[in-house]
């Protein structure tokens, strides 16, 4: 019974969603017709800009947009969930915007968020939702596919350590079900998993993005006294607070090398310094270039099939990261 | 064409729409059957597929929530020790207290450390020989917050999970916090949690692909990858390809989810055909519905279709005897559709056809009756019609004699009018000649008496002129009598115009004006008596002229009076002319007369025979076409005679014919 109103519903949602369809078009016809993104406007929601990556994701959004001809009104909700609703349900009802950039707070919350921006089609970016709540345009995800970002990593070490067969690693992660933190893992122990090489996870623990967090753990790591071969840190905060505690341990990062995600500022000029090995460069322009595009496109109601790095059912869309490490370093800094 | 209708195969109109629209229709209801099935088949299968999707994740989602329960229980434990940083004596109260708290760690809470020193609640059973070596000692070394490792058996021999962590006590020793959770309660929701009739679930660990929990209570613990059943085969390769999409293996609907926080991957399958069963009935179920409609079609068409052209059987019926003659029949329908009408209309229609039939034999006996009739008289009339003609041809050549002689008259008639009327003619001109005649000698006649008359007009003018003349030479001697006055009135003046200038000069200077007017009265004086001896002159010059005018007019005179007598005389010759001309005339138009009574008289006979002529030339031409006609009535009453015969024939035929027809029932007969 209970399976039989869920279909229900389901089938429900779909007709209203398909009667609503020709509505939101005519609605977004009215502002452009084609692709053209001249005259549109979005609101952009995102936790805070504290970070460099989320500050570029924020600047680039607004100058992507504005070179695109749409204006954007960017809002920060701090941490709380219920400030990021209630920013979008005000956007959704001042009937002032044509699409909603968001970059959740919690991805478990999408649902929540989407039924906030009411008839408006949201773009979610950097953290991602479950796929059950994301539908092809109207509720689509961009960002880097955070799989790659691990297998990179893992690509990487593995060839630096001379492709053993047997790595002793510690795993820094980030913050609990965050999606970067899944995907990054995951990717990470499936690489070694499919090259048939045993990975020791000799540590593995979440540092919640943090350098003193991921600092903290090394010192408790190290009383494990455990061998190591190799630290995975999901970003290059954790990868630095690390390398923190390996110079505090005595440890140089020649003996231990080190991964980080993101290509920060602090992560290149690390990598040009000689300390953290490798990082990911999570393009934010990129990414935010594609969730404008994304946005113009949803706005116009037209159809994102063609939109580059979408995947089969057009739930996400993704732009590729790209690996950095001392060859390439300066061209990211 | 009787024979080719006999041979022609005769099928029912009722078989006819079984054998054309029963296929249809079985065709018809195949196709709904089919598609009913295909539709109904792919939707079952979606829902089906949905429904075991939202089973998957309903128990996937029972499953995290329990392992998050049980593990934010026993961090809030460990964060609690933590806080406290108890002595050894602390930690066990501690322990102790919270033995029991959670229902699903049997063991409770534990500690193991470094140096191989095992903490646990004194109720517990926990044991421990090689803490260092345990599995959730060595799990535990790797992180900080409390996560679950990998399954593995305890020393009981249950399968279990441990969530374990570092502890930090600001201790030499490294502690590791643990509590066991059994697979039970995890089997418990994976075999009984499922949502959906007849699916299963199992779950398996991913880092080495064993069963956590099955149905098949056998197969827990064992490891799929070697699974010699193809749906755990199936499944293996599926989680080596990190494949979690929904699938069918082996003819089973199978679904797959990672459970999160953990390397789970929880299946649920169903067997497609218990899916699909409710489709086979259903496919049955129509199957039997449609051969009872087929069934039911074919009854109802038989009966519709009876029902229908049971009418127009009669009407076939009807229409077949009628063929064969026979209009004694009725068709009678009560029916108010279409085919009642019809079989209505054939009903009056054999009604009219056999009155009609009735008629033409009654009349075609009668026309036989007569047809005997005419041919008798059209024979008789042909022997009468050449009996005329015959008479006819004597009575033409009779009148064409008359019209010959009559003619003859006429011509004679003709050339008597014509001499006649030239005689007329020139009588006419005679007459006309004789009147011009009369008309010149009266003319002759007037005019000499005109000319005498004028004479004496003449001869009197002279005669007043002359008297006029002798008055004029009176006159001129009275004139010298005045003359001679005026010549001595002229002289007194003068003499008087003489003493007037004596007179004048004798007065002097004031008788000067006198004496040139007395000079001037004595010049006229003189003057007048020049004139008047003028006068005198010409008075004698005109009395000689006078003189020799009467002399020349008494000549002239007794011309004119021997002119007289002579015009006299020929008035009297006029007179006698017009006389004999008067005469001869009245002798003309007397003749004239006689001559134009004459041509009236031929006139009339010339006329009167030519209308005779015309005549018998009309009675002839009648005659002829009183021959003609009397030849045609010949000629046409053979052609009655013929034709009455014909008639005969026909209308003896037309009996025969009529005869066939069944106009009478046996009854009436």
């Amino acid at each position: 019974m209970k399976n039989t109103s869920k279909i229900l519903k389901r089938i429900l949602a779909l007709i209203l969603i398909v009667s609503l369809l020709p509505v939101t078009s005519l609605l977004t016809a009215c502002n452009s017709s084609s692709g053209s993104g001249s005259g549109l406007s979005f609101f952009f929601t995102i936790k805070d800009t504290d970070d460099d990556f989320r500050l570029s994701l924020k600047e680039s959004v607004e100058s992507m947009a504005k070179a695109q001809g749409a204006s954007v009104t960017t809002t920060l909700c701090g941490s709380s969930v219920d400030q990021q609703v209630i920013d979008i349900k005000a956007a959704a009802e001042s009937g002032k915007y044509d699409a909603i950039i968001c970059v959740p707070v919690d991805s478990a919350t999408a649902l929540q968020l989407e039924i906030a921006a009411g008839d408006l089609p949201v773009i979610f970016m950097n953290n991602k939702p479950d796929e059950d709540v994301l539908k092809a345009n109207k509720y689509v995800y961009v960002a880097s596919d955070e799989y790659q970002a691990g297998r990179l990593q893992a690509e990487y070490m593995y060839e630096k350590l001379g492709k053993p067969s047997s790595i002793n690693a510690i795993i820094l992660m980030g913050e609990r079900n965050h999606s970067g933190t899944i995907g990054r893992t995951e990717a990470v122990k499936q690489y070694f998993k499919e090259k048939n090489v045993t990975l020791n996870i000799v540590f593995c623990d979440y540092a919640s993005w943090s350098d003193t967090e991921a600092a903290n753990l090394m010192e408790i790591f190290f009383k494990t006294n455990q061998d190591l071969d190799v630290i995975f840190a999901n970003n290059d905060t954790m990868a630095l607070g690390a390398i923190t505690a390996l110079k505090a341990h005595g440890l140089s990062t020649s003996d231990v090398p080190v991964a980080g995600v993101d290509a920060t500022a602090d992560g290149c000029k690390s990598i040009a310094n000689g300390e953290l090995s490798f990082t990911v460069y999570q393009n934010a322009e990129g990414q935010s270039k594609k969730a404008v595009e994304v946005a113009i496109a949803l706005a116009n109601g037209n159809s994102t099939k063609s939109i580059e790095g979408a995947d089969d059912n057009n739930f996400c869309f993704y732009v590729d990261f790209e690996a950095v490490s001392k060859t390439n370093v300066s061209s990211y800094q | 064409m009787s024979k080719a209708t006999k041979t022609k195969r005769v099928i029912k109109v009722r078989d006819k729409f079984l054998v054309f629209i029963m296929p249809a229709i079985i065709i018809f209801i195949i196709l709904i059957i089919v598609m009913a099935g295909i539709l109904s088949e792919k939707m079952i299968q979606n829902l089906s597929e949905d429904a075991l999707e939202s089973s998957l994740n309903n128990q996937a989602d029972n499953i995290t929530s329990w392992l998050e329960k049980n593990l934010e229980n026993f961090s809030s434990v460990k964060q609690t020790i933590e806080a406290t940083n108890p002595d050894d004596e602390e930690l066990q109260e501690i322990l102790d207290s919270f033995y029991g708290y959670n229902s699903y760690a049997k063991d409770g809470i534990y500690i193991g450390t470094s140096t191989g020193k095992l903490y646990k609640a004194s109720e517990s059973t926990k044991i421990s020989e090689n803490v260092t070596s345990e599995k959730w000692y060595k799990d535990g070394l790797t992180r900080v917050n409390l996560n679950y490792g990998q399954t593995y058996t305890d020393y009981k021999g249950d399968s279990i999970i441990s969530a374990s962590g570092i502890i930090n006590l600001n201790r030499d020793e490294l502690m590791v916090l643990a509590a066991d959770l059994s697979l039970d309660q995890i089997s418990i929701i994976v075999n009984s949690g499922v949502k959906m009739d007849n699916a299963y679930s199992f779950l398996i660990d991913t880092n080495d692909n064993t069963i956590l929990a099955h149905p098949d209570t056998s197969l827990v613990s064992t490891n799929i990858n070697s699974s010699s059943d193809k749906l755990l085969s199936g499944v293996a390769k599926k989680i080596d390809n990190q494949d979690y999409n929904k699938e069918e293996i082996n003819n089973y609907l199978v679904s797959l989810t990672q459970i999160d926080g953990t390397d789970w991957v929880l299946v649920s399958y169903i067997k497609k055909d218990i899916v699909m069963s409710s489709i086979h009935v259903l496919i049955r179920r129509l199957a039997i519905i449609a051969v009872f409609a087929i069934l039911l079609t074919s009854v109802v068409i038989i009966v519709i279709v009876n029902y229908l052209i049971k009418p127009i059987s009669k009407i076939s019926d009807g229409v077949t005897a009628m063929a064969d003659g026979d209009f004694t029949i009725s068709i009678n329908s009560s029916s108010n559709d279409e085919i009642g009408i019809m079989s209505d209309k054939v009903e009056d229609f054999i009604v009219r056809m056999r009155d009609m039939l009735k008629n033409v034999a009654l009349e075609s006996d009668k026309l036989q009756d007569q047809s005997r009739t005419s041919d008798v008289v059209a024979k008789s009339m042909y022997e009468a019609s050449e009996k005329q003609a015959k008479a006819m041809q004597n009575l033409n050549s009779t009148v064409d004699e008359l019209a010959k002689a009559v003619n003859e008259i006429a011509i004679n008639a003709q050339t008597l009018t014509e001499v006649v009327s030239d005689t007329r003619s020139n009588s006419a001109k005679a007459n006309e000649s004789m009147q011009e005649s009369v008309e010149i000698s009266k003319q002759g006649k007037t005019d000499m008496e005109k000319l005498s008359f004028a004479m004496t007009q003449i001869q009197k003018s002279i005669e007043e002129l002359l008297l006029s003349i002798n008055k004029v030479g009176d006159a001129s001697e009275q004139i010298t009598g005045i003359v001679g006055l005026i010549g001595e009135i002229a002289e007194e003046t003068n003499l008087l115009s003489l003493n007037a200038s004596i007179e004048a000069a004798r007065a002097g200077e004031a008788g000067k004006g006198f004496a040139v007017v007395a000079g001037e009265i004595g010049k006229l004086a003189q003057n007048s008596a020049d004139n008047a001896q003028n006068i005198a002159k010409l008075i004698e010059q005109i009395r000689n002229l006078i003189s020799e005018v009467v002399t020349q007019a008494n000549t002239s005179a007794e011309n004119i009076q021997s002119n007289t007598v002579l015009i006299d005389t020929a008035v009297e010759t006029f007179d006698k002319i017009y006389e004999n001309i008067a005469t001869s005339n009245n002798l003309v138009t007397d003749m004239i007369n006689g001559v134009t009574k004459v041509d009236d008289v031929a006139t009339n006979v010339a006329a009167i025979s030519e209308e005779q002529a015309a005549s018998a030339d009309e009675i002839l031409e009648t005659s002829k076409q009183m021959v003609e006609q009397a030849e045609n009535i010949t000629r046409h009453s053979e052609d009655v005679a013929a034709n009455s015969e014909e008639l005969a024939d026909t209308s003896e035929k037309l009996t025969s014919y009529v005869s066939k027809f069944k106009l009478e029932s046996d009854d009436e007969e």
